[in-house]
């Protein structure tokens, strides 16, 4: 897979991530909380932009017209696929998942394709507010079930030992291969990730994850401006039509 | 700064300062409550971020030293 799908595949799940954040905008556990999952919503939205921005420098767009009518065809993680239920899941998306993004942020900025370089670095600064955020609630504790599957989720994103990422590493185009990622992603969080088997067989290299499945049909429609449109008066409606 | 707690437990208060540009005083711009200093930066910045600052700070309200408060002097 080329440096174009990795990043499509950031941008995607920063999208996914954004808009994930922001239905906790009136749910989370405290008035802080709501504006700081509004608030991170808003950047990793502003940060899908700016990668979706970077395709066409990059020299090499994927996205195809699939897009528009198969929500399989967005290359999110499978942790997206749903709204979150629990806060836990937005803990430990916030925490793992998006240091996960960060990581491979850094081995962009740190590699050496240019437009990276210059493009995302202000990302990484925004980021450190998400990581503190996470860090912290992580440490009040939640249950461990979407803690694993984030970290399986995560390391899975990274790639295989010898897969694209790897490749990309040894050509200098990023800083960090997938053990370098998963280690910098232990580092952060001071923690070490459970143990788990990932059976690379069944890993789909452009979606960069092992299940089937895609983001619900509300959010796909919402994306897509579906969603907008049933709210729009009927003669607005006819006169498009 | 205001007088009265809208904390309870083992939530801290904290006053945020900011200021625009390097010529002016900080100057208090509003309050926010977390468990730690982690978490109250993070609300912070998502709180108060709207403007342009250059300089942004927090303290927890604990730790500041007041000489008297208003009816005081």
């Amino acid at each position: 897979m080329s440096l174009s799908d990795l990043i499509l595949s950031l941008a995607d799940n920063k999208q996914m991530l954004g808009l994930r954040y922001a239905e906790w905008a009136t749910r989370a556990p405290s008035l802080e909380a709501d504006i700081a999952a509004a608030a991170m919503g808003l950047d990793d939205l502003g940060h899908s932009r700016v990668l979706y921005g970077c395709l066409e420098p990059l020299g090499a767009d994927p996205r195809g017209l699939d897009r528009e009518s198969d929500a399989a065809s967005l290359h999110a993680l499978t942790y997206f696929d749903e709204p979150w239920s629990e806060w836990a899941q937005f803990v430990a998306a916030n925490a793992i998942l998006d240091t996960a993004f960060t990581a491979m942020i850094e081995a962009c900025v740190g590699g050496s394709v240019e437009v990276l370089q210059h493009r995302l670095r202000k990302m990484l600064m925004e980021e450190r507010y998400h990581f503190l955020h996470g860090r912290s609630w992580l440490k009040s504790g939640i249950s461990q079930e979407p803690l694993n599957r984030a970290w399986v989720e995560a390391i899975e994103w990274f790639g295989p030992p010898d897969g694209d990422v790897a490749t990309l590493h040894r050509e200098g185009k990023l800083s960090m291969g997938p053990d370098e990622l998963h280690s910098r992603l232990e580092e952060q969080l001071a923690t070490r990730s459970p143990s788990m088997t990932i059976d690379w067989k069944s890993w789909d290299p452009i979606r960069r994850r092992s299940r089937p499945g895609a983001i619900d049909e509300r959010t796909f429609s919402m994306l897509r401006g579906l969603e907008e449109k049933k709210f729009a008066p009927s003669s607005a409606a006819a006169k498009e039509n | 700064m205001t007088r009265y707690k809208r904390v309870s437990g083992d939530a801290i208060e904290y006053e945020v300062f900011a200021r625009k540009t390097r010529g002016e005083p900080l100057h208090q711009v509003g309050s926010v409550v977390a468990p730690d200093d982690d978490l109250a930066v993070a609300y912070a910045r998502a709180t108060y971020d709207e403007e342009r600052w250059c300089e942004m700070a927090i303290v927890r309200k604990e730790h500041v030293i007041e000489l008297w408060q208003p009816g005081e002097t």
